[in-house]
């Protein structure tokens, strides 16, 4: 293949090798003699575009001549000629030289040959050529090859992008006329894109971002959040009848995607760019849309809000034509919605500058200050910020902030503070008075308590309850602002040594213990969630360093509530025929995960009024029972959650849940010493004989709980392995109609074990030595359940152990535990008066 | 080219099991698999025919963009199907399938059709991850199961394709709502039976391997 020096000398003919030197030459030539595309040359133009890909990556792993000439004879520069003809079928020949691109800058390893391919700005006059973006085809291959680049971007690399001279970033700027792009896989290019940029560290090319793009870009974002946002409402305005929960789910994502995209903004901590993103963010979106929405009365405050939208319509320089009818025949989102909404903002972003102002306005904003406009608010929390650096400095320095407050005396005039703060008024300014005297000067907050009120039923008290504990566990919300409100505050009394006494927001606990106790009620229209959530935050607000500091009558109430739980529960165990397998089932299901609220967040499903139907595929938790079993669930959950908080309260743990505990139940491949009484007892000698006609000698072994067949171990004397366990209550007997010796037995898995599978443990036809044996199997099997009502089991493997009591039910044999001291009182501990056994009972008969 | 149905793909799984190679393999049949080199791409599209229907593969790979959590999450939510890859030589890209899995499942839509795809079955020598396993975790997590080499082309095709029938049955079947473009699948232009097809555009690039329609 070697004939010449001259790059101009290489064979005409093409090289048998496709990755040779000798081949890129060949390509050469063909690009060198077809610099016009035409309908004949098309096909060639794309292959050899492709080879050329091929045999440059191929060079920048193999052999470094192949890029050198390829930088040499500039051959990008025919890219961008053939790019540039408007000739047929241009298209099919822009997304080969596209994917060309994208190959090369992808898989280009060597530093060197990169520096060289971005260095004559051919790169720069592709990203602006205007391709033909109504092609499907080529917007994606373009966007994919603006995305290739951006993640190869560096500080290095960064200078062949953005010309400090020119003031020019083509990359970045020609992408972000895409960022709303109808196709999502574009929109998503695009947010790589950007967020690639910014973790550039430059600071010449951020400062641009800042000064040329920021401003309208964010601007941009925040106004289609808005106008996504009021299509949302719309949506949940409009379906009463859960018929677009598609659309609504997909609405709830998308403002998803874009609180988390904010947030992957502001988490790389760019100060600056931050600074314009909170500044929109809050001042066009967040204060005007969603805080102003929590309050339901219209006020003068409004018109300030209807100038900030033709404001925010002015500084995009569009015509808000549709939008613009919509906010002024109504501003705002229904405050379910904005609740929804603030809640994800909460447990999304935790840029502390956006969120502290944020949750300040929630919790501390007045009536008055509120009615003066948003101008005055932010005066207000300067003010705020202000005397939190002061007691901040205080418990520092004394001496210090004295001698600034002096000297900052004009900034003090200010802001209508005293020159001189005495330590009393310094008090005074640090305890802003929160208790419930003064929640209704507070509109937002106000609106968010009353959404607490579940008389009716639990829809807004969701989303109060989520906002709540969203601001609660928001890492950049200041303490200072929670205490009192969301969590206890610890006073030390003034003399050393005595008690330390804690407060808390007595207000808010009454209104959770009230959901509380009306969740116990029967047909109340709380729906488990609601309780569960109001349970956690109680939680939390009379949680103190690990202590309970909830108040004596406070204690007393929820007390109450589980007395009303159980009592609740009780009327079910009675109905309900396989009332055990679903207490040990919910109880399974339940300590599977403690309620995630950013998930629950997500679940657009909530933001329809509470349903009962479970035809919505909605979460039985997210909704309200229907038919008397799901009634017994919901009991069964109630009595969970209670009990569970209560003792979370009592700094007690769990030590009768779950009623079978797995630990004392014998396990497969056991050895069991069967001379013990246990075991030895219920020896019976059979053969199991399966379906396809196999047959094991086995021992069966009736136990207080369990079925299980047993081989003799060959090691030990007297000892034997279980081969097979099963669960009383799981197991169908029946007769065989012409061998009296014989039994059919199918053993089902546990309803608990969470598997979906029905497939049974065991189903086999066990033939004993005589009838006699048989009978006395079956009775063991059926009645035998029966006869070990009451006695004391070693099953439940705790201290209570006499609190195991079985029973049978039915013509099948469903059996179970039931510690009867978590549902009796004491004194009526007796077994005879138990109602489910009469129950039982009837059913034998 | 006018096709019936879009569907759009991601390609998930740790760095280096090849997930870019699968996208070039498949999309760009030209590129003749060799030894000396290692090639791939991020994006990529090809038509198939599925039933007698044209339907268009857009394959969208996710490498690089792991550190943003919002970007991990739409591109999850924008697809209609998903190749989950590990590479059969190493074992940690296995044991992170989990992981990779808990994510989808968390962002994705609940029809979203996931692939297992035990990547460079033709390093037969250096296997670390018995093909016995990959069934049994595909099996336990309700996936589909191939072994594929980017590097031989070995069911590279069948790969893409059993995804995309599956997704296509799933349409057959009504689950998926196409009218909804959040799921990932875009209902084809309408396309008049009168309009031939723009010379060139469609013929050539697919007797060429369809790297480019």
């Amino acid at each position: 293949m070697f004939r010449s020096r001259s790059w101009f000398g290489a064979a005409w003919g093409r090289p048998k090798n496709p990755h040779s030197l000798e081949h890129l030459k060949y390509l050469y030539n063909v690009l060198s003699r077809n610099q016009t595309v035409s309908e004949h040359n098309r096909g060639l133009l794309v292959e050899t575009l492709r080879s050329i890909a091929e045999i440059l990556i191929w060079g920048d792993q193999n052999d470094s001549s192949v890029f050198d000439f390829f930088l040499e004879k500039n051959m990008l520069s025919f890219f961008l000629r053939i790019m540039r003809q408007r000739s047929g079928g241009s298209s099919y020949v822009c997304v080969q030289l596209l994917q060309t691109l994208n190959i090369l800058f992808e898989n280009i390893r060597n530093e060197t040959s990169l520096y060289y391919l971005l260095s004559n700005n051919h790169v720069n006059s592709i990203i602006v050529h205007k391709f033909d973006f109504s092609d499907e085809e080529v917007m994606a291959y373009y966007i994919s090859f603006l995305k290739t680049l951006s993640l190869k971007l560096n500080p290095h690399t960064i200078h062949f992008f953005y010309n400090e001279h020119t003031n020019d970033f083509p990359l970045y700027t020609e992408a972000i006329k895409f960022f709303n792009h109808p196709e999502s896989m574009v929109r998503i290019a695009v947010r790589t894109l950007t967020l690639n940029v910014y973790k550039v560290e430059d600071a010449s090319m951020l400062a641009f971002i800042r000064d040329r793009t920021a401003a309208p870009y964010f601007s941009n974002i925040v106004w289609f959040i808005g106008k996504h946002i009021h299509e949302l409402d719309a949506c949940v305005r409009n379906d009463a009848d859960h018929q677009s929960q598609n659309r609504l789910s997909d609405l709830v994502a998308e403002h998803l995607d874009h609180l988390h995209y904010l947030n992957d903004i502001l988490l790389l901590k760019i100060t600056d760019l931050n600074q314009v993103l909170t500044d929109h963010l809050l001042h066009k979106l967040l204060i005007p849309l969603y805080i102003y929405s929590l309050s339901s009365i219209r006020r003068q405050s409004e018109v300030t809000m209807e100038t900030a939208t033709q404001n925010l319509a002015r500084v995009l320089n569009k015509s808000l034509s549709s939008f613009e009818q919509q906010e002024s025949a109504n501003g705002k989102v229904s405050s379910v919605v904005s609740l929804f909404l603030l809640s994800q903002v909460f447990l999304i972003i935790s840029h502390s500058p956006l969120i502290r102002y944020l949750a300040w306005i929630i919790l501390r904003t007045e009536r008055s200050t509120f009615d003066q406009g948003l101008d005055k608010l932010s005066e207000h929390y300067e003010i705020f910020k202000r005397k939190f650096e002061l007691t901040e400095c205080e418990q520092s320095s004394q001496l210090e902030i004295e001698s600034n407050a002096s000297s900052s005396g004009s900034k003090e005039n200010l802001l209508e503070e005293p020159k001189n703060v005495t330590d009393e008024e310094k008090e005074k300014l640090a305890s802003t008075p929160t208790e419930s005297t003064n929640i209704s000067e507070k509109p937002f907050l106000e609106t968010v308590y009353n959404s607490l009120d579940c008389t009716d039923n639990d829809y807004a008290a969701l989303f109060a309850l989520c906002l709540l504990y969203a601001l609660a566990n928001n890492k950049g919300v200041l303490p200072d602002l929670l205490e009192l409100v969301l969590k206890p505050r610890m006073s030390p009394s003034k003399s050393v040594g005595r008690d330390i006494k804690y407060s808390y927001n007595t207000h808010l606990v009454e209104k959770l213990l009230h959901i509380v106790i009306l969740s116990c009620q029967p047909s109340c229209r709380v729906r488990l969630v609601t309780l569960e959530l109001a349970l956690k935050l109680l939680l939390q607000l009379v949680t103190c360093d690990g202590q309970n500091v909830m108040s004596d009558l406070h204690k007393t109430s929820i007390e109450a509530a589980r007395t009303q739980s159980t009592a609740l529960l009780r009327n079910f165990y009675k109905s309900e025929e396989i009332f055990l397998d679903m207490f040990e089932h919910e109880y399974c299901d339940m300590s599977k995960g403690p309620l995630n609220v950013e998930w629950l967040c997500m679940d657009s499903a909530i933001l329809l009024p509470p349903t009962g139907t479970p035809m919505t595929g909605i979460d039985f938790t997210k909704r309200l029972p229907c038919g008397e079993v799901e009634r017994a669930r919901r009991a069964i959950r109630v009595f969970f959650l209670v009990r569970d908080a209560v003792l979370t309260l009592n700094g007690e743990i769990e030590t009768q849940l779950p009623l079978t505990n797995p630990q004392s139940c014998v396990q497969i491949d056991t050895a069991l010493d069967l001379s013990i009484a246990r075991y030895n007892s219920d020896l019976i000698a059979c053969t199991v004989v399966w379906k396809d006609g196999q047959k094991i000698r086995r021992f069966l072994v009736i136990d207080i709980m369990q079925l299980i067949l047993v081989e003799p171990d060959t090691k030990k004397l007297g000892w034997g392995v279980a081969k097979l366990v099963g669960f009383l209550q799981d197991i169908e007997v029946s007769g065989d109609k012409d061998d009296s010796r014989c039994l059919h037995i199918t053993i089902h898995r546990p309803l608990s074990s969470g598997s979906t599978s029905r497939i049974p443990l065991l189903s086999a036809k066990f033939v004993f030595d005589d009838n006699i044996r048989c009978m006395a199997a079956k009775q063991r099997l059926t009645k035998g359940a029966f006869t070990h009502t009451g006695k004391t089991g070693a099953g439940s493997g705790s201290g209570a152990g006499c609190n195991v009591i079985k029973f049978g039910l039915a013509h099948t044999v469903r059996s179970g535990v039931m510690p009867s001291r978590l549902f009796v009182s004491p004194d009526q501990n007796s077994i005879n008066r138990w109602p489910g056994r009469e129950a039982a009972c009837r059913f034998q008969g | 080219m006018s096709y019936a149905y879009l569907f759009k793909y991601i390609i998930i799984g740790d760095t280096g099991v090849g997930k870019s190679c699968l996208l070039l393999q498949f999309t760009d049949k030209r590129f003749q698999p060799v030894h000396d080199l290692t090639i791939g791409v991020e994006f990529g599209a090809r038509m198939i025919t599925i039933d007698g229907k044209q339907i268009k593969l857009q394959i969208w790979d996710t490498a690089g963009q792991e550190a943003f959590r919002s970007i991990t999450r739409s591109y999850y939510r924008g697809a209609a199907g998903a190749l989950l890859v590990y590479d059969i030589t190493r074992r940690e890209t296995f044991n992170h399938l989990t992981t990779w899995l808990e994510d989808a499942r968390q962002h994705s839509n609940s029809n979203m059709v996931i692939m297992l795809i035990g990547n460079k079955s033709d390093l037969e020598s250096r296997r670390e991850v018995k093909k016995e396993e990959g069934e049994a975790f595909a099996r336990e997590h309700g996936l589909v199961f191939m072994e594929t080499s980017a590097k031989t082309a070995a069911n590279v095709e069948e790969a893409f394709i059993n995804t995309a029938r599956e997704i296509y049955e799933k349409i057959q079947e009504g689950v998926f709502d196409i009218n909804n473009e959040a799921n990932g699948i875009k209902i084809g232009p309408q396309h008049s039976p009168t309009n031939p097809s723009l010379p060139g555009t469609g013929g050539q690039g697919g007797s060429q391997g369809g790297g480019c329609c």
